[in-house]
């Protein structure tokens, strides 16, 4: 059933959290359907953007996926090894392998430890490296990877003395230095400042040339992922909407979703001010879905049809396919 | 790599936090009191037997003549009722009733603090156990559980030790379940746990550091609880016989006639000694709390700079034509700090303000834009001042304005919308209500809410909530109700509450969804044109600022880099930070582009260059540039720039034209 080729499988994965506890009265659990049902596949070295608003489910699956959070439903095969409901000591062995990045720089790191403890510390939770000086060269190496350089610079500062840029190095730092093959990027970039942004895009694509690491990289910004992803994954409501190559996707978006998402991205030029497409209100509580397709209460194209019944998954163009009813191309 | 010649903000070697800590307690006042009184006590106790006059602890004779006698050359302050000297008992006592203190209230903090931490890192079941067995013990009055339960064991030094010990510790349990709740749900937390550490790794290295300092206050006083609770045990007589303590003391003299024999000196002196300590334990804790949790860090310069020369008189970008809302002139804000020279936050930044214009203020974090906006509306904190430049509104130097007046400015005149709407609301009033109450505080012609509601506040709730988008339904909401782009426009709607003239947006969609956004920016430019509003838009995203600005001020490091209209900005920017940051921006037509980035970091105000304060990190400084700082020059068009290449490039143009005429 599993095509072997693939570095990390996703099957149909449901997240479903129980919103309260239920009531004396009424015996209906009421559930949010944080994930509902995710397809994806990456290949090694490949780096995948999510794309989605706040509460589309891109940061469950991502804590779904490093084993923070269990899944309801659906299988995770990893480097050809099942890991949808691994044991302890499986998940300890994994982290390895898999790490992740956080979006706040300034709340992700102990403001107690100096920045040598921190990057140490995935070391000294694994046992790894427990000689003194082999520890320090990996710190060292990990740190002037993630661009602090000269490392000794850093290792006896505290995080209050970093910038934000600074601290999101660190960050990048402790998850390389157990050398994963797998980078998850929570919104690695939100909280800085659009200069220093650049900066930490440039070094994750670095890393992925010269580390030959993947990495899913979460984002509600479109615009950031052009640079280095190979392809992109737009979420919406706990579903991919629309998943493509990264140009394909932007040069030629299919989902209206994905259309208003790139619409409003801000232009720094005045005279390319365009029209943009804003979709009135937010993502809806993911508690009570509405039917038919997801998105048809925001879209601006609905139809009659997409009240009624779920799209089904298109193929616009090779390894290009898109949820919705309006998309012509090859269905399945 | 871009980032192998960024400016170390501080110097590498950092000094280790013991140290730190040291610097922060030597300047507080409090704390040094507290540590100096307690010191002395406790040195007084440890040498009892080198200092006392009289060695108490032998037994002598005594006749009937040495007892309550007053103070006197032999007995500085007199005698008791077994004839012995009471200086020397209260030496000897301070021994008993700092052992008793110091290690009942270790027993305390120990189970305290574990029960605590047990309790707010594992929740549940465990959390429910330990809690309601905490809040049981609480109920329980300390004192007569003590007294009951050392009347029926043997009233010896262990026993009382470990009796206010095992009672002594709710209220520590209680704090610490209370952090170590805040210190887990912080973000550290989880990405220890995605590196693949352990619950006990967790316990030992993020949550006990960040809970040390609360249980080293609360340890303070705790102590101080368990020897007064030592005293009132040895006053009722349940002390350990056989262990003078100061308690015991007060229990002979008062038990013995002290008082009916007019011996005051024996109920005083161990009283004070009691007083003497508890007051010290408090100084001593409080003053840790605040060296603990230090207020913001000011920052501080370093001396003798030249003085800026104002070149800007009065800068006028922006729809010519309109009337001047908002006249910004030369402002300098300075923070100051006790033996510090103080921080050159904002120096001579200028710009005017038209009516129904939209000003962008951009910069990177950390470039005085919000210190900028708060001195507008005069709300600096303490340390802030402005120290030059005039801001006039309506007429007005809101520079110079009292308090009363300021009041009238803001909010009808100049209002703020806060950034973080979450943290900028009041959780536990709907948000209906806080809308009233910026009406009520600023419109007298509205009656208040509790003395009968007036349906004319509740219409004009109603309709700012309309203006920004909102059913006026949701009005009995609380904020926790609202998702973040609702708070957001709630907190526009109160911004625009008492109709004013001029809105400062301080960074309104920095973290929200691109979407929610494009929706705030949507709403902000409509409100402008049906309002005929003019607004300050900070942020610091260039791309935001483009797509609705008329005009851009571009801030760096508290100095005016650039300021023009926002085509010039984009699309003939002059100095090298403005290109720079048009840069960085993701090119959506050329999405494989490698991202510019500004290499290195702003400057930090305690360690600004010389020259330049963009000098460190630009691609086209020069020698002048690290050494002079430059002045704002004044392009044609009302194009402001601070950077010396203007002058070089006037000098090459002028050149040019000298060669062409010969």
């Amino acid at each position: 059933m599993t095509t072997p080729e693939y570095f990390l499988e996703v099957h149909e994965l449901k997240k479903y959290f129980q919103a309260g506890r239920p009531g004396i009265f009424s015996r209906r659990t009421r559930r949010v359907h944080a994930i509902d049902g995710v397809d994806l596949c990456l290949e090694r070295g490949e780096t995948i953007a999510l794309v989605g608003e706040s509460g589309c489910g891109k940061s469950t699956l991502a804590l779904t996926l490093m084993g923070l959070e269990k899944p309801t439903a659906g299988r995770i095969i990893f480097e050809a090894e099942e890991i949808t409901h691994a044991d302890e000591r499986t998940r300890k062995a994994l982290r390895q392998r898999i790490q992740m990045v956080f979006q706040d720089p300034y709340e992700s790191l102990n403001p107690t430890q100096t920045i040598g403890e921190i990057v140490a510390e995935p070391l000294v939770v694994h046992g790894l490296a427990r000689e003194g000086g082999e520890r320090q060269g990996r710190v060292v190496r990990a740190l002037e990877d993630a661009g602090l350089k000269p490392a000794a610079d850093y290792l006896h500062r505290y995080p209050h003395q970093l910038s934000g840029g600074q601290r999101q190095r660190v960050v990048i730092a402790s998850a390389l230095v157990l050398e994963p093959h797998l980078l998850i990027a929570d919104e690695p970039v939100s909280m800085l400042d659009v200069s220093i942004r650049a900066e930490i895009l440039n070094l994750l694509a670095e890393l992925r040339r010269t580390r030959q690491i993947s990495i899913i990289f979460i984002t509600h910004d479109l615009g950031t992922v052009g640079y280095f992803a190979d392809r992109v994954a737009v979420m919406y409501l706990g579903r991919i909407v629309e998943v493509g190559r990264t140009k394909e996707v932007l040069k030629n978006p299919q989902h209206p979703y994905t259309k208003a998402l790139l619409s409003v991205i801000p232009v720094p030029n005045p005279r390319l001010r365009r029209e943009r497409v804003i979709l009135q209100g937010e993502t809806p509580n993911p508690i009570d879905l509405p039917g038919g397709c997801r998105f048809h209460p925001r879209c601006p194209v609905a139809e009659e049809r997409c009240q009624q019944d779920e799209p089904p998954r298109v193929t616009a163009a090779p390894l290009h396919h898109a949820a919705c009813w309006l998309v012509s191309g090859k269905k399945p | 790599m871009t980032v192998a010649e960024e400016t170390s903000p501080a110097s590498p070697r950092t000094p280790s936090p013991l140290l730190t800590f040291w610097r922060t307690f030597k300047r507080n006042r409090m704390a040094l009191v507290g540590l100096g009184m307690l010191a002395l006590i406790v040195l007084l106790a440890v040498f009892a037997p080198q200092v006392a006059p009289y060695d108490v602890t032998r037994a002598v004779d005594v006749t009937i003549g040495d007892i309550y006698q007053p103070p006197s050359g032999t007995h500085w302050l007199g005698t008791d009722d077994a004839g012995k000297d009471v200086l020397s008992n209260f030496f000897f006592g301070a021994r008993v009733s700092l052992i008793v203190g110091f290690f009942a209230a270790f027993i305390s903090v120990v189970i305290g603090g574990v029960m605590g931490i047990v309790a707010g890192f594992y929740g549940g079941r465990v959390e429910n156990i330990l809690m309601r067995f905490t809040d049981i013990m609480l109920v329980i009055p300390d004192l007569p559980l003590m007294v009951v339960i050392v009347a029926l064991t043997k009233p010896n030094l262990i026993n009382i030790i470990f009796v206010i010990g095992l009672l002594g510790w709710t209220t520590t349990a209680r704090i610490v379940r209370s952090q170590t709740l805040a210190v887990k749900s912080r973000k550290f937390v989880l990405r220890a746990r995605a590196i693949g550490a352990g619950n006990g790794h967790i316990i030992l290295h993020h949550i006990l550091p960040l809970v040390m300092p609360l249980l080293v206050v609360n340890a303070i006083l705790v102590i101080s609880l368990a020897i007064l609770n030592e005293s009132a045990l040895s006053f009722i007589g349940l002390g350990d016989p056989t262990a003078l303590s100061w308690g015991q003391m007060l229990n002979y003299a008062f038990g013995r006639g002290a008082m009916s024999a007019g011996a005051g000196w024996a109920l005083v002196v161990p009283g004070l000694g009691i007083v003497w300590v508890v007051l010290s334990l408090t100084l001593l804790g409080h003053g840790l709390e605040q060296v603990l949790n230090p207020r913001l860090d000011t920052h501080h310069l370093m001396p003798g700079r030249p003085a800026v020369q104002g070149e800007a008189g009065a800068p006028a970008v922006g729809p010519e034509g309109a009337p001047v809302m908002l006249d910004v002139q030369n402002v300098s804000i300075h923070y100051f700090s006790d033996g510090k020279s103080p921080a050159r936050a904002i120096e001579n930044v200028s710009f005017r303000l038209r009516a129904g214009e939209l000003m962008g203020l951009v910069g990177e974090s950390g470039c005085g834009k919000t210190t900028l906006m708060l001195a507008l509306l005069r709300l600096l904190p303490a340390a802030g001042q402005i120290v030059n430049g005039r801001v006039l509104f309506g007429g007005r130097d809101l520079t110079a304005l009292g308090e009363a007046e300021l009041a009238d400015v803001r909010w009808k005149g100049v209002s703020i919308i806060f950034q973080g709407a979450m943290n900028a609301l009041n959780p536990v009033r709907t948000v209906g209500d806080q809308i009233a109450e910026a009406i009520l505080c600023h419109d007298p012609s509205y009656r208040s809410r509790r003395a009968g509601r007036d349906p004319r506040l509740d219409r004009r709730v109603a309709e700012l909530l309309d203006l920004v988008g909102i059913a006026k339904d949701r009005k009995e909401c609380f904020p926790h109700q609202y998702s973040g782009g609702m708070r957001q426009r709630a907190m526009i709607a109160m911004a625009l509450a008492c109709n004013p003239q001029v809105v400062i947006a301080d960074e309104p969609t920095t973290a929200l969804d691109v979407m929610i956004q494009a929706q705030v920016l949507e709403l902000l430019d409509n409100l402008r044109r049906r309002l005929g509003l003019s607004i300050i838009f900070v942020t610091h995203d260039l791309g935001v600022v483009a797509e609705m600005c008329d005009s851009v001020l571009v801030m760096y490091g508290g100095v005016t880099a650039e300021y023009a209209d926002v085509d010039t900005i984009y699309n003939s920017p002059r100095h090298p930070y403005t290109r720079e940051l048009l840069k960085a921006f993701p090119d959506l037509s050329h999405p494989e582009k490698r991202l510019a980035s500004i290499p290195g970091y702003p400057p930090r105000l305690d360690s600004l260059p010389p020259g330049c304060r963009f000098a460190p990190r630009c691609p086209q400084a020069f020698e002048r540039c690290r050494a002079e700082q430059p002045v704002l020059h004044e392009l044609n068009g009302g194009h402001f720039i601070t950077c010396h290449l203007i002058e070089t490039d006037r000098k090459r143009r002028s050149k040019d034209r000298q060669t062409l005429s010969f």
